[in-house]
């Protein structure tokens, strides 16, 4: 079996003169929790969406536990449960109902539905139309969706935005027991790195589209000492090591 | 994927509109048979002829207004909260989604023609006087209207497909139904039939219930033309 679950060799997205995503290979350990990290635009949500086959990609490939897109889409999105920039739904129907569309699609058991429901939190509100949820309320049935049925992969885009600090506390912990509980590999994106740091096992830090560091925390804190950015706040780190592209990218542009 | 796609438009009137346009076009029916019924059939044309043309032009205009309706339903619900972003990430073919949404429209306005067609045929049976009433002329004009329809129907559900905005979409049908009422008489020509909407005119704006074999064989044309567009477009649409 291989090591990593996800893995993307040079991975580009180009729209006409725009590279969103630049030859990308990250790689994606079995059972950790992957914090894919980046500014806003960094390219994040596109390599998510080439992951996912939302997006085609122009360059590179990629291999999601031994399969190919999109030769084997359907195989490799039954394995993966996705929560993509905002929560996905059907506003006429209720928070069970939307989630007993996706059960039916991944043919699960009627059970998970309720298990998906209480994990987010949401059991009491099953039954009430989801274009009566507040926003919170949306982004953690937008988790049920991505988590229902256990599946081995979760690929989640930036899931805590939207939620009241008591949320994205219980969410980031739920996140961080997932491995354990469901067995699974996580692919967490943000633009805070203090939000990563207390879930990620290995980081990937992305800045218009170009990969600037991969590794473990510990690699990262090395890597930090060795520039010369000091290695106490991990967020000044990330914030020091996005400078410095920007500030080569600006530099290189004037010549 | 008929079922999923059933549970998907509770709460969205999808298929009630269209079924309550065949009751509202009964009742039309009906109702201006029993006002207007002797000056009807007063007229120096045959019974058949009376009871099949004079009448749908008002039940042609309901079935038109139900079917942009229900085809901007259709997709409206999928856009409205994001859903379709959801259906992209899920094991499941674009392609069968629509093909599902699709054949609900047709299957929900075929009953909705029904209701209409059982109006006519009990005034037929009824008022017409002995011998008068053709259940065979009946039938295949009410086939022939059903067949003329489908090509609004398959050019609507393509583009609620393209639209994210409802209102675009429903935009372009009531354009359609003005534009389509202005030109149908204009010309026979082919080149005129390839707008959708001027198909589903031609059968009301007939003297006679003689069926167009040039009419119904463009109709078929350009329904199997917009499917075969729409389910491109949903699976292109997907990819990006």
């Amino acid at each position: 079996m291989n090591e990593y679950v996800i893995e993307t060799n040079n991975l580009t997205k180009r729209y006409k003169n725009f590279v969103s995503v630049n030859n990308l290979s990250i790689h994606i350990k079995r059972g950790s929790i992957y914090g894919f990290l980046g500014p806003n635009g960094a390219g994040k949500s596109t390599t998510m969406k080439m992951l996912l086959g939302m997006s085609k990609p122009t360059g590179g490939d990629f291999m999601i536990d031994g399969k190919r897109m999109p030769e084997e889409r359907i195989a490799i999105l039954k394995e993966i449960g996705s929560f993509i920039e905002s929560p996905s739904y059907y506003p006429n129907l209720t928070g069970r109902e939307n989630l007993e569309i996706i059960r039916k699609i991944l043919g699960l058991k009627k059970s998970d539905v309720d298990e998906a429901l209480e994990i987010v939190g949401l059991t009491e509100f099953g039954d009430r139309l989801v274009k009566k949820y507040s926003l919170g309320m949306k982004q953690r049935l937008g988790l049920a969706g991505a988590l229902i049925g256990k599946p081995p992969i979760l690929i989640l885009d930036e899931p805590t935005n939207g939620l009241d600090p008591a949320g994205i506390h219980e969410i980031r912990n739920l996140i961080k027991r997932l491995p354990q509980m469901f067995n699974c590999t996580i692919m967490i994106s943000s633009h805070m790195l203090s939000e990563i740091e207390l879930v990620a096992d290995d980081i990937g830090i992305l800045n218009h589209g170009n990969l600037l560091f991969e590794g473990s925390l510990d690699d990262l804190r090395l890597e930090a000492g060795k520039r010369g950015y000091g290695d106490q706040n991990l967020e000044e780190m990330f914030l020091s090591m996005i400078d410095e592209d920007n500030a080569f990218r600006k530099q290189r542009a004037v010549i | 994927m008929i079922s999923l796609e059933l549970k998907k438009e509770k709460r969205t009137g999808l298929t009630a509109v269209l079924l309550i346009s065949g009751i509202l076009g009964a009742a039309y029916v009906l109702v201006n048979f029993a006002i207007r019924g002797d000056s009807l059939l007063s007229m120096p044309a045959n019974p058949m002829d009376i009871l099949l043309t004079q009448l749908y032009g008002i039940v042609m205009v309901i079935n038109m207004f139900a079917i942009v309706v229900a085809t901007s339903i259709a997709y409206n619900m999928e856009y409205a909260g994001a859903a379709v972003k959801k259906m992209y990430v899920l094991p499941i073919s674009m392609k069968k989604i629509y093909s599902s949404k699709f054949l609900i429209i047709l299957t929900a306005f075929l009953v909705s023609v029904a209701f209409e067609g059982l109006a006519l045929a009990w005034i037929g049976a009824n008022r017409l006087g002995p011998g008068a009433f053709r259940p065979d002329v009946f039938l295949l004009f009410m086939l022939y209207t059903y067949i003329t329809s489908l090509p609004v129907a398959s050019f609507m559900l393509f583009i609620s497909s393209l639209s994210e905005n409802i209102w675009v979409t429903i935009g372009i049908g009531v354009g359609g139904f003005l534009s389509g009422m202005a030109l149908v008489n204009m010309s026979d020509s082919i080149l005129m039939m390839l707008h959708p909407f001027i198909i589903m005119f031609k059968p009301a704006v007939a003297m006679s219930a003689e069926i167009n074999g040039t009419v119904m064989s463009v109709a078929i044309i350009e329904t199997v033309m917009f499917f075969i567009a729409g389910i491109i477009g949903s699976s292109k649409k997907k990819a990006e």
